[in-house]
């Protein structure tokens, strides 16, 4: 990702690396907040004047400001490692989600967004090497840029390429056109849903379905409602517990034609790649369903999530380097451009479906 | 190339594992009211 190359030179104890932590944890801390004051100002303001405003979500606020301070104003690098943690706080965030799900939902919707997934999934690999054919891009390029927009963004790319033994520059290219895209995502998912007048539940599982990273799905499920953010997390989870078996495919194609490592064991090599944070998220959820929380305890668990939450999406904005996107080339970004319209048209035409069809 | 991304990959599964710990660690916390209810 954008960030993973600030390293924090001469920080090697725990407690240097700690404190090295705290400049960009405060900023992100302050970045989310005001977010959420301008949200709550504005409504105050709309309220106490009797204007009818449009209720604008505090993501929106908290991505904006982030990326005018890191592409006008420029965040120094002593705030880079805090940034960093966005991904940390994510991870959190959905684990404490878990409380706000019932096991037996979470099994419903995740049912059946694994089902589109592997429907979409398939399509959206071989009209990716279609595209990426077309473009006369490198193959694995366009395999990274395949994974990264069918499966999950910037993690899949990661962990994609040692095993498909792809180059740093290709890895790069695909990592800058995917967070491009997301950044775009977030903001035209919000208004296409708005204009079909889609259900919180049909948009969070379009979010969740089709935006690459699970931090832009979030928040593009967040931007549309507090319903909608809750079923795009659920559904970009369930993308991202496929990741293992997409990446041992691609694999297993590169070793055979001797353009990587073989692979020994596959559950292991299944289980290494399976994002661990899916078991919390399914943890959680299972002792919810169970009554081991009071009922003001999973509020105060779903407010937690929240707050992890706001750090995230401060990150979002304030990890997005537009100039740095733009100097990747067009190539990968119009295949990329190009696939994520295909896999949003895709994925939307296969909930309308599903809504007939399995009742969302 | 090779030297680098076992690092990436090994740093993404100590984050989740460290994310489930400490939301795992905070939902103890709540349960056991040892924390003040959380407000948004």
């Amino acid at each position: 990702m954008a960030t993973a190359a600030i390293a924090t030179p001469g920080a090697t104890s725990f407690g240097q690396r700690a404190i090295a932590l705290i400049p960009g944890l405060l900023l992100l801390g302050a970045v989310g907040y005001a977010g959420k004051f301008i949200e709550l100002s504005i409504n105050a303001y709309a309220k106490s004047h009797h204007i009818a405003f449009p209720d604008i979500e505090f993501v929106l606020w908290a991505i904006v400001i982030g990326l005018i301070l890191a592409n006008i104003v420029g965040v120094p690098r002593i705030f880079a490692p805090g940034v960093a943690t966005y991904e940390f706080w994510l991870k959190a965030g959905i684990v404490l989600l878990g409380s706000r799900f019932l096991l037996g939902d979470v099994l419903h919707l995740g049912g059946i967004s694994l089902l589109l997934v592997a429907i979409a999934l398939s399509l959206s690999l071989a009209f990716m090497h279609l595209l990426g054919r077309a473009f006369k891009l490198k193959p694995k390029l366009t395999s990274l840029l395949a994974i990264g927009s069918s499966i999950c963004g910037v993690s899949a790319i990661i962990a994609a390429k040692p095993s498909i033994d792809a180059d740093d520059e290709d890895a790069s290219y695909a990592i800058a056109a995917i967070l491009a895209l997301g950044a775009i995502s977030l903001f035209t998912f919000p208004l296409i849903g708005h204009a079909l007048h889609m259900s919180d539940k049909a948009y969070g599982l379009w979010a969740g379905l089709a935006v690459d990273n699970t931090a832009e799905a979030t928040a593009a499920g967040a931007l549309y409602s507090d319903a909608a953010g809750k079923v795009a997390v659920l559904a970009k989870t369930s993308r991202n517990a496929l990741i293992g078996f997409v990446v041992l495919g691609y694999a297993l194609y590169w070793s055979s034609r001797g353009q990587a490592a073989q692979i020994g064991n596959k559950a292991a090599f299944l289980w290494n790649k399976f994002p661990k944070f899916i078991l919390g998220f399914l943890l959680i959820s299972l002792l919810a369903t169970l009554g081991f929380f009071a009922k003001p305890q999973l509020a105060s668990l779903a407010n937690l999530s929240r707050w992890a939450f706001l750090l995230t999406f401060a990150g979002v904005g304030l990890r997005t380097n537009l100039r740095e996107l733009g100097r990747q080339g067009w190539r990968p970004f119009a295949v990329g451009a190009i696939g994520e319209a295909f896999i949003a048209l895709l994925t939307l035409g296969l909930i309308y479906g599903a809504d007939h069809f399995l009742t969302l | 190339m090779s030297n680098a991304q076992p690092t990436a990959s090994s740093r993404s599964i100590s984050l989740d594992l460290y994310a489930v710990a400490l939301a795992l660690l905070a939902a103890l916390l709540v349960r056991l009211n040892l924390i003040p209810p959380i407000k948004w």
